[in-house]
């Protein structure tokens, strides 16, 4: 049970919703909602835009493919013990 | 990214970080002494020469290991029985296969980052410097790990649910491991 309540995407501004949809390109995938993390994100642009980008920006391929990093992203998860 | 093979190789290489990086980070600082590849029997000499070879020499991989030989294969070989099966899973682990070698460097690289583990640190940043990763790379394993070591703190103290568990489709290719050496 999360600790806060997850807003639904129809309670977020119309600029919340934009950067959902560019969430939903990112992940190549039709959610039926944004992901958790994104509406978490969104509640507050100003900490989750740059953070997001700074994702985006170190997700991107350069020397290692986004395949690769992604496996990197899940073993750091899994040694945080997230199961996020 | 898919395919469960795959997986299984990473997890192995996780795994396996962690244990060279607890002995390595544990032991480095207590009054144990690593086995003196001079001093040691033939049996260690024989598998001291293959971890050489494995790792390579010269340049910032032989800064890291304070010598040759990594300081947790050193330090087991008090026992030549374990070091053997030690190293023998090191080196599978770590085999190219279906992940490269220089992705599994990177992925210890990461791992031994997220632990705070110094040697695994070094270590695997010496490695991938060896395997031709460049500052960027290296900058974009930096940056991944951050990241993620921030959204996964972030998940866990609001208690988020995952809602990407599903996306992965299912393997089919079946296990164990048919993939070529």
């Amino acid at each position: 049970m999360p600790t806060v309540r997850l807003r639904d995407a129809s309670e977020y501004p119309e600029s919340a919703r934009r950067l959902f949809e560019l969430s939903r390109q990112w992940f190549d995938y039709d959610f039926k909602e944004p992901p958790a993390m994104s509406r978490v994100m969104a509640w507050d642009p100003h900490f989750g835009g740059p953070h997001g980008r700074a994702m985006k920006r170190a997700m991107a391929p350069g020397e290692f493919s986004r395949g690769e990093k992604e496996m990197v992203a899940a073993a750091v998860s899994g040694v945080n013990a997230c199961t996020y | 990214m898919t395919g469960d093979d795959r997986w299984y190789e990473a997890a192995f290489v996780v795994g396996i970080t962690n244990a060279l990086n607890v002995v390595a980070d544990g032991l480095g600082g207590a009054p144990m002494r690593q086995v003196e590849p001079e001093m040691a029997p033939a049996e260690v000499r024989t598998i001291f020469a293959d971890i050489r070879a494995f790792y390579g020499t010269g340049g910032p991989a032989a800064d890291v290991l304070g010598g040759e030989i990594p300081m947790p294969f050193g330090l087991v070989a008090h026992d030549p029985g374990y070091l053997a099966d030690v190293w023998a899973a090191v080196r599978r682990a770590f085999s190219e296969r279906r992940l490269t070698r220089r992705h599994k460097e990177a992925l210890a690289f990461a791992v031994s980052l997220t632990t705070r583990s110094a040697f695994g640190t070094a270590f695997h940043l010496a490695q991938l410097r060896r395997l031709g990763v460049g500052e960027r790379g290296v900058m974009e394993i930096v940056g991944v790990t951050q990241m993620f070591s921030s959204y996964t703190k972030i998940a866990d103290t609001l208690q988020l649910a995952s809602d990407m568990a599903d996306i992965a489709p299912p393997d089919a290719s079946g296990v164990p491991d048919p993939g070529a050496e």
